[in-house]
């Protein structure tokens, strides 16, 4: 029973890292229907911006996050503008946007390698080695700050959508961007901005992953199939599903992990992946397309 | 008259460059820039250029100058094989110099034994890579990975006080061709052939049984993609195991398992990882990297004198011109392909030409007499490619520094191991 709940806690916080890790994902394909695979880049380049923070003024990731949601949401705008605003009506935007961001990842990761080398990085506060032992459950305090503060920023994105004028225009033009625009909604604005925040995420998630894994510039090749399932079965755009799946899929990982083999703890993910495309295509909380 | 003039200068100025083009000696190499393997693939490029840089100011090999050609493989064999395909069919390389990993050096050594090429390697370290039945490679490190484990059953029975030997050992491995490679040789596996599946070497009863020592906990992790290294290394420390033998693929990993293991609270009496001799491990793993035991094939004192451009050059002398190149001290992974080039410009030069048969002809002949000098020591070769006489050295961090505690008799400098490790 310890052993269960040993293993439910750090799946628990496995997850929380993972949940911040797609929910940019998740929103960028909501609103601008862009299959980002770059996303997973972009969180390395948000991780740099922590590593060197910590290793120039010591300052902590947790501190420097906000820093690199900033940097990465100018990165975003730039990218918007340069890359993907031009095609943004296209019929094939989407599978458009699926070369377009490899292209990207690949840019992003050959930037990242020219300025800060191909050595792995990891960014070392004291909490990210410690744990909180209640008898002989532990609990790690870097997993746990990084999962506190991942649903607390997930929490105020929701609580902008759900609430602020400009989050219900991000929620229109998800829904439907062509009536979104009828009813007077700046799409093209509204596509920028959701971009930017998109990315804002990635660059929080990599200050987190900073402390929680290592990473170098190819790193991201790793995570990107993990972060697709986590989104594909949470409902494509539902920054909820996401959270949900991130949570449930770390859990079962961990378990798997445990009891079975760790070499078949990534292979949850992408068994998820298939059931969900066979069973349940619209994930989660995404809504069953339509025959058209 | 003037136009006359122009084409005639053309001309010559084509024929020179033509004939200096023809004079230089092209040397291909394919590495892991990018990808899994990139942190590592990136220094191997460091020791190439180095070398190739420090050949051409002593004026080339055989008077020619070296240009080195690098194409990045991005850690994907089939793009390995067809780089050192388009190096021998395109480019007109004379010499190769190896890739890193025994995953691309495996499928790479067909395609260089089937064009005659002497295959060099700096990291391929698979015992099954040396029994396809290749009679042109010649391995830069002191042993196949099989064969590791013997430094560390050594250190138990020559450097551990009698009686407070680990009893009990957990061995975790990444799934890899290397990590399963040192793997085989501690648990006693036997070493098939992948084309037939045939037994090329039955390592029972392994490195582990034979000091004693039981095995209370196995695990592997795939190659690729691993995250939860606090629920492995939970399932570490739950084992009991006095000896926690991590065989990582690559530095990186031995960082996220030494990091899980502190934060764990692990306390085990002996702790040794097949990859963390690179500076990123000590910055990763900080304090805790104390007391923790890694094999290497090269280190900053190790007293070796070798050649480079037909001069006398120490490893010392290596260490210098690395940090003055690069503004960093080097490890192995920039260490080994420097040895890799400096036993190439010693082939060339035996055989007197880029004759790859004679090349090969010139380095089978290497004895202990007569050896390949280089910043990794001397190296003679068995008939299928593996260096004879050389054991590995064994490293153990202390207080922020990489020191070779064993053999003890390899040479002088050696420092006293700490034991036991304790806590992380």
């Amino acid at each position: 029973m310890a052993d269960a709940l040993q293993i439910l806690i750090l799946g628990l916080a496995l997850g929380g890292v993972f949940a911040l890790m797609g929910s940019g994902l998740s929103l960028v394909f909501g609103v601008m229907r862009i299959v980002n695979l770059a996303h997973p880049a972009l969180i390395i380049g948000g991780a740099y911006v922590a590593y060197w923070g910590f290793k120039l003024w010591g300052i902590d990731p947790l501190v420097m996050l906000p820093v690199a949601a900033l940097i990465l949401a100018i990165t975003g705008i730039v990218l918007y503008k340069l890359v993907f605003e031009r095609e943004a009506r296209s019929a094939k935007y989407s599978e458009m946007t699926v070369l377009l961001t490899f292209a990207t990842a690949m840019i992003v990761e050959g930037a990242i390698g020219t300025a800060f080398t191909n050595t792995q990085r990891v960014t070392s506060p004291d909490y990210a080695t410690d744990a909180i032992f209640i008898g002989d459950i532990f609990i790690p305090t870097g997993q746990l700050y990084a999962g506190i503060v991942s649903l607390a920023i997930i929490g105020a994105l929701a609580l902008f959508l759900k609430y602020s004028r400009f989050g219900y225009a991000i929620r229109a033009t998800t829904q439907n961007r062509d009536a979104a625009e009828l009813l007077g909604v700046n799409v093209n604005l509204v596509g920028m901005v959701s971009f930017a925040i998109g990315i804002a995420l990635a660059g929080a998630a990599g200050a987190l992953v900073s402390f929680v894994f290592s990473f170098f510039p190819a790193k991201h090749w790793e995570w990107i199939a993990v972060l697709m399932s986590l989104v594909v079965l949470g409902g494509m755009g539902s920054i909820l599903g996401t959270v949900v799946a991130a949570f449930f899929l770390s859990v079962i990982a961990a378990f798997v992990g445990a009891w079975i083999g760790s070499t078949w703890s990534t292979m949850t993910f992408f068994l998820a992946l298939f059931i969900v495309l066979l069973v349940r295509p619209q994930g989660f909380f995404g809504e069953k397309p339509e025959l058209s | 008259m003037r136009y006359h003039k122009v084409i005639v200068t053309t001309a010559i100025g084509a024929l020179m460059s033509t004939a200096a083009a023809a004079d230089v000696l092209k040397i291909g190499a394919s590495l892991p820039i990018t990808g899994g393997f990139s942190i590592a693939g990136q220094k191997h490029k460091q020791g190439y250029e180095l070398c190739v840089d420090m050949i051409n100011e002593r004026g080339g090999i055989l008077g020619r100058e070296v240009e080195l050609i690098v194409s990045d493989n991005r850690s994907d064999p089939a793009t390995a094989i067809n780089q050192y395909e388009r190096f021998i069919n395109v480019d007109g390389v004379e010499a190769v110099y190896g890739t890193f990993s025994s995953r691309l050096t495996f499928p790479v050594a067909s395609i260089l034994a089937k064009n005659g090429f002497v295959h060099p390697i700096p990291a391929g370290g698979a015992l099954r890579i040396y029994t396809q039945g290749h009679d042109n490679l010649f391995y830069f490190q002191p042993n196949a990975a099989e064969y590791v484990g013997a430094s560390l059953k050594g250190i138990i029975e020559d450097l551990v006080p009698e009686g407070e030997g680990p009893m009990t050992a957990a061995v975790v491995s990444a799934d890899d061709f290397f990590a399963n490679a040192v793997e085989a040789g501690f648990l006693g596996h036997e070493v098939t052939n992948p084309a037939d599946g045939s037994v090329v070497a039955d390592l029972a009863p392994g490195y582990l049984e034979g000091s004693g020592i039981e095995v209370t906990f196995t695990e592997k992790w795939p190659e690729e993609g691993f995250s939860d290294w606090l629920n492995l290394a939970n399932s570490i420390k739950r084992s009991g195991a006095e000896l926690i033998i991590g065989l990582t693929a690559s530095a990186e990993e031995a960082v996220q398992l030494t990091r899980a293991l502190k934060t764990v609270r692990a306390e085990p009496k002996m702790v040794y990882f097949s990859q963390g001799t690179q500076a990123e491990f000590l910055e990763g793993t900080g304090e805790s990297s104390d007391g923790v035991l890694v094999h290497t094939s090269w280190h900053a004192d190790a007293p070796f004198q070798s050649t480079l451009g037909g001069e006398e050059f120490s490893n010392q002398d290596f260490g210098a011109a690395f940090e003055a190149a690069y503004g960093a001290a080097p490890d192995e992974d920039s260490a080994i392909p420097f040895a890799v080039c400096q036993g190439i410009e010693q082939a060339i030069v035996g055989a007197g030409s880029t004759d790859n048969a004679a090349m090969g002809a010139w380095l089978s002949d290497r004895s202990k007499d007569a050896p390949v000098r280089t910043i990794l020591g001397r190296f003679a070769w068995d008939d299928v490619g593996l260096p004879v006489d050389k054991p590995f050295l064994m490293t153990q961090w202390n207080g922020g520094e990489l020191q070779f505690v064993y053999p003890t008799d390899e040479f002088e400098g050696v420092q006293e191991m700490s034991y036991p490790k304790g806590g992380f």
